[in-house]
């Protein structure tokens, strides 16, 4: 990829300019553009590279994209205890409003990964979003929690990371690197997604039964076929990589 | 935001990056590269929170990605990677110099971003010091005496020691791998007398996650001799921490260190009101 062909454009938008985002624009006028919802946490930092390359296919194909940062993650303004769900919500109808401004379309369509899913499926009213494809969506905001905690549990004893094990207060209040807030454990342990009314496809990559009770008449379910090792703790810092979901979503997005 | 804003900058306009720009303009900016393939932002965040505390003390900033690392592209010049990671690193410069006035630079990398600030603290002439996290060391006599010896007081550490080998080689599909080439120390140990010679600052924290090459503070010392002493050099072992600092509680103790370091050795010419 040369200088060329990166036109994306790095800003910060929205009240006080406390979101940042990256605009892949297109050469013609597009009747549809796509926002891609980031995940949480490390599921974050883990799938920045595939957004970008799913970015660009988008763009490449003709489909206005932008991505962008929660508050409290990523590039965005505020700490990352400072990340709250109905903020993200909040964050998911700006960036709606920012991608239709920019590219000049008024049908927008989304993709999230995991909680990322979970937020654009739950902003999709608000929003406007026409259409969805979400990865591995989180439905049960409990069961995650009771995930999370294990994981960051697990911690104190990993010899693989430490020398010596580490007391808890040294690994409590956090979720895999980053500080979690009461209130964004109360608003997640009380997390149910609801099934959305717009068109819905459902890229699952691990077979997870809680999409046979979500919505089947709403959404469709695709199959990877490879698994994704989201809550591996001995990959937490490698980065998810997936061709065939760039395929998957991008075919999607462009037939929604 | 008042104080960041983002970029897009370079030689053929093919990086990305964040730049904190305080009200006042100072003559230090700081410079913060990839740790490995992890986007600008950092593992955990940590390059957020670090430029973030250093621009609440009044310092500019910069954490962007090298080209083909995170939102970063190529530029269309051919160049070997150590020179691409120059150039970038020259752009960064030119950027700050541009936007907050800086005429000197701190580079702060960590693991394979630690290798790239050694590389362009040896040869750019505005970098004033540089903080390298898990930067190079190497084994020496008093490594393996401090690692062997006491499992030969105590042999039930080596069933241990065994124990754990086993897990660990039973894992490699799914371990992340840390390891950075390190060229000879000889090349290494003149590099950083060349960079003292100039009047850099450096500063070289490692974590307890280089324990499989360096087990104690003073093997900096074994590793570089007198340049372990020179007045330029400050040497810590933040031993309870993982290579990455995972845990909150071990990236503030970091970033405090680090905030502490640059006050003593690029004190600010007007620091911002409370």
């Amino acid at each position: 990829m040369t200088a060329d062909a990166e036109t994306d454009v790095p800003f910060h938008f929205g009240a006080d300019a406390e979101l940042f985002g990256l605009y892949h624009p297109v050469a013609t006028p597009a009747t549809k553009a796509v926002l891609l919802c980031p995940p949480l946490g490390q599921d974050l930092i883990r799938c920045h590279r595939l957004y970008r390359q799913l970015a660009q296919a988008l763009a490449a194909a003709g489909l206005p994209v932008l991505r962008f940062d929660y508050y409290g993650s990523g590039d965005s303004a505020g700490r990352s205890a400072e990340l709250h769900w109905t903020r993200c919500l909040d964050d998911i109808v700006s960036a709606a409003t920012e991608l239709r401004a920019r590219s000049g379309c008024g049908r927008v369509l989304a993709f999230g990964a995991r909680m990322g899913g979970s937020a654009a499926i739950a902003s999709a009213a608000s929003a406007g979003l026409a259409a969805l494809v979400l990865w591995d969506p989180i439905v049960d905001g409990a069961a995650h929690v009771a995930q999370l905690d294990a994981m960051q549990d697990s911690l104190q004893h990993d010899t693989r990371r430490f020398l010596k094990p580490r007391t808890v207060a040294a690994i409590a209040n956090q979720w895999l690197g980053f500080d979690v807030s009461g209130e964004l454990r109360r608003q997640l342990l009380a997390l149910h997604i609801e099934p959305s009314s717009v068109p819905t496809w459902v890229v699952d990559s691990n077979g997870w039964p809680t999409w046979k009770a979500f919505g089947a008449s709403h959404a469709t379910t695709i199959a990877l076929h490879t698994r994704t090792p989201w809550d591996d703790p001995g990959r937490l810092e490698l980065a998810i990589q997936s061709h065939e979901l760039i395929r998957i979503a991008n075919d999607l997005l462009q037939g929604a | 935001m008042d104080v960041e804003r983002a970029f897009r900058f370079g030689r053929a306009g093919h990086l990305v990056g964040i730049a904190g720009l305080p009200p006042a303009a100072q003559d230090v900016g700081v410079i913060v590269l990839n740790a490995g393939l992890v986007h600008r932002i950092g593992p955990f965040r940590l390059h957020v929170e670090l430029t973030r505390r250093l621009n609440a003390c009044g310092y500019p900033s910069v954490r962007f990605d090298l080209s083909t690392l995170g939102d970063s592209g190529a530029s269309s010049a051919s160049e070997s990677r150590v020179q691409q990671v120059r150039a970038d690193i020259a752009d960064a410069m030119t950027l700050l110099r541009e936007q907050a006035g800086c005429t000197r630079f701190v580079l702060v990398g960590l693991c394979s971003g630690a290798e790239n600030a050694h590389r362009a603290a040896a040869t750019e002439a505005g970098v004033a010091g540089a903080i390298f996290l898990d930067g190079y060391a190497y084994r020496t006599v008093g490594f393996e005496v401090r690692r062997y010896l006491p499992l030969l007081l105590n042999p039930a550490r080596v069933g241990r020691l065994l124990a754990r080998r086993l897990r660990v080689s039973g894992w490699p599909a799914a371990a992340p791998s840390f390891s950075v080439a390190h060229p000879p120390r000889r090349q290494v140990r003149d590099e950083l007398a060349d960079m003292l010679d100039r009047g850099l600052k450096l500063y070289f924290i490692y974590s307890g996650g280089t324990n499989r090459y360096l087990n104690h503070r003073r093997q900096f010392r074994e590793c570089f001799g007198r340049l372990a002493v020179h007045p330029g050099v400050e040497v810590e072992r933040l031993e309870e921490t993982d290579h990455t600092y995972i845990l909150t509680g071990d990236r503030d103790m970091l970033l405090g260190r680090i905030e502490q370091w640059m006050d003593r050795h690029f004190p600010l010419s007007s620091r911002p009101s409370p």
